[in-house]
Order: C-alpha cells, then sequence, then structure tokens
C-alpha cells in the first residue's frame, strides 16, 4: 500500500469513527440567548510534553468555526498582538476575563481549547497516538459559558492482512509515526468530532443558512 | 495502491461524506498546511504570505467570498514587514467584509498609522 492510500485510508476509518455514538444533548440555553456571530479562538493551552503542540493545533481550528458559519478572528495574528500586549503565556489569557478580551477585539465569544494530551506511545510492533481536548466557548459579554466539548481521538495503526505480513506491516507504520508522528489528522478529527455532530456540536452560525433554524437538533 | 484498497476507499469515501453534513462554503488553498509549516518553521513566512494571498486571488476571479480572517492575516505579515500602507488596506478590506471585526481592525488600522511604532501596545 502507498502512502497516499494509507492516509486515505487512516482518514476515512477516523471519520467514521467519529460518527458513532449518541452522547447526550447539550444545554443550549444561554448559547441560544446570545447567539454569537464572531468567535475569538485565543492560544491554546497544554498539558501534553509536545512544546509545540498548542501551535500546531492552532493551525486547524479556523478552518472549521469559520465553515460553520461563524466570523473567526484571524488566529495567527491574535496571537502576535496578545503576545505584544504582554499576553503570550496562553494560561494567563485563559486565566483572564473573557469580557475583556471581548472589549479589546469586539468579540462575541472567546473559544478556550487546552490540549490534554498529544502524544505517541511506542510499544515494539505498534504505536498508538493519542490527541485529547478540552473546548470551552464563553460569552464575551456576559462571561458565561455557552458551549463546551469533550474530544479524545486515538489512533492505533491495524494491520489490514493477518499473521506475519500483519506484523510487518505493523511495525512499519510504527516506525514512520515514530520518526514524524503526524497529529494533524488527529486534530481535524478531534475539531470535526467537537464541533459538527448534532446534539453536542455548535449550532449553525451567522453565515450558515440554518443560523437560528436548528433548534430541533441544538 | 493495490486492488484491494482501490476497491475499498469508494465506499468508505462513501461513508464519510454520509456524516459530514455541511460543504466548503469557502475556499481555504493551503491555509492550514501552510500555517502548520509557519509554525513548525518560522523561517516559512513568505510561503505562508504567498499562500494567504493565492487564497484572496483565488476568490476574487471566483467572484466568491474571503474566508474570514484571512485579509487580516496577510495584512498582519505586512505590517510586520514594514509595509504599513499595504497593512492598511487589507485591514480595511476585512472590515468591509466581515464587519464583526470592524472594533479589532479599527484599532489595528490606527497601529499600523502610527508611524514612531510598531508595538500594538503603545
Amino acid at each position: 500500500m502507498n502512502p497516499l492510500s494509507k492516509i486515505l485510508m487512516l482518514g476515512a476509518v477516523l471519520m467514521v469513527a467519529g460518527c458513532a455514538g449518541a452522547p447526550k444533548r447539550y444545554d443550549y440555553a444561554n448559547f441560544r440567548t446570545e447567539a454569537p456571530r464572531s468567535i475569538l479562538v485565543v492560544p491554546v493551552t497544554n498539558k501534553s510534553v509536545d512544546v509545540n503542540a498548542p501551535d500546531y493545533f492552532l493551525a486547524t481550528i479556523a478552518t472549521p468555526l469559520a465553515e460553520r458559519g461563524y466570523y473567526v478572528f484571524p488566529v495567527n495574528m491574535v496571537k502576535s498582538v496578545l503576545s505584544d500586549d504582554g499576553l503570550s503565556d496562553a494560561n494567563l489569557v485563559h486565566a483572564g476575563d473573557p469580557r475583556r478580551l471581548g472589549e479589546l477585539f469586539g468579540a462575541d465569544a472567546v473559544m478556550y481549547i487546552s490540549i490534554e494530551r498529544w502524544d505517541a506511545k511506542y510499544v515494539v510492533l505498534s504505536t498508538s497516538v493519542t490527541v485529547e481536548l478540552n473546548y470551552v466557548m464563553k460569552s464575551a459579554h456576559t462571561g458565561q459559558e455557552l458551549w463546551s466539548n469533550h474530544q479524545r481521538i486515538v489512533y492505533q495503526p491495524q494491520a489490514n492482512s493477518g499473521g506475519i505480513a500483519g506484523l510487518i506491516a505493523n511495525a512499519v507504520v510504527a516506525a514512520m509515526a515514530k520518526a514524524a508522528p503526524n497529529y494533524m489528522p488527529l486534530a481535524h478529527q478531534a475539531n470535526n468530532g467537537a464541533i459538527n455532530v448534532k446534539g453536542t456540536g455548535l449550532p449553525a452560525g451567522p453565515y450558515d443558512g440554518l443560523f437560528g433554524k436548528d433548534r430541533s437538533e441544538y | 495502491m493495490n486492488a484491494r484498497v482501490l476497491f475499498i476507499a469508494p465506499f468508505l469515501v462513501g461513508l464519510l461524506a454520509g456524516c459530514v453534513t455541511n460543504h466548503q462554503r469557502y475556499g481555504w488553498g493551503t491555509y492550514d498546511p501552510s500555517l502548520y509549516a509557519y509554525y513548525k518553521h518560522p523561517t516559512k513566512e513568505a510561503a505562508l504570505a504567498e499562500s494567504l494571498e493565492a487564497i484572496i486571488s483565488t476568490a476574487d476571479s471566483h467572484h466568491a467570498p474571503v474566508p474570514p480572517g484571512i485579509y487580516a492575516e496577510y495584512g498582519y505579515l505586512q505590517l510586520q514587514g514594514g509595509k504599513t500602507l499595504a497593512a492598511v488596506d487589507l485591514f480595511k478590506q476585512e472590515e468591509s467584509h466581515w464587519p464583526e471585526s470592524k472594533v479589532f481592525m479599527d484599532r489595528m488600522i490606527k497601529v499600523a498609522s502610527t508611524p514612531t511604532t510598531t508595538s500594538t501596545t503603545k
């Protein structure tokens, strides 16, 4: 199997996994009261040992939120501007008042994301890669929570043929992952699972035709 | 790609399509991978700028909306490169296309128009 088909298979399997299950519906009362139009994604806090994980993750989050129909503030610019203002420490930003950020940027809502896990575990013949994230959206007007979600995505390469051939395939994949574990597909999958699932995800934003009309699903 | 994968892949893609409810609203070009590459290698700022410019020109040529934040991100790179006029123009574009950005863009236009400093705090 060539690398492209491997990536396709992994992506498809993760997507399918993301559709399964029906967690309990989120309470959208606060969200509906405010009906935010714009989302300020602040720098991501990090409990993993990978110091680069927050920046890498930041590269994946604007797209799905904007595609959901929201105005998303420019994530890299926001990060730099906050840093210029002495707020380069994401933990400080998260501990601060969302209303203050709302004033500075003119945002309706602030998205706080924390990386709980972002790691790869190596065993002799297999590897598992885990991404675990917490999403909390707060009102930039009142400070109250509007929405939250938790995602844990584990990727464990499975051999697609049994026996020795399968073991070798696993070892090859594990070696690849060890050389350069690619967390990006998992981050995309976590975002998709957080944002785009009916009953627990984000209701449609103002640039989606269903804005305010999807109450039966959210 | 072996025959088995060729056979299975369309089925999986079909399943995938069944659970993704929204089509792509915007053309993002290489935004995600370019920003990722930039964070991985900060020397790749020029490539990120090129990617942002390509998103804007592609959207313009298709009379499609430029995704939120893209004019501003591109403008901010211009500002960091000392091209304040280009930066202000891009911040104004962001503001006129996306009224939600008004407070932030007005502030950044003010910063860019102040010749003595490049800091946003002053």
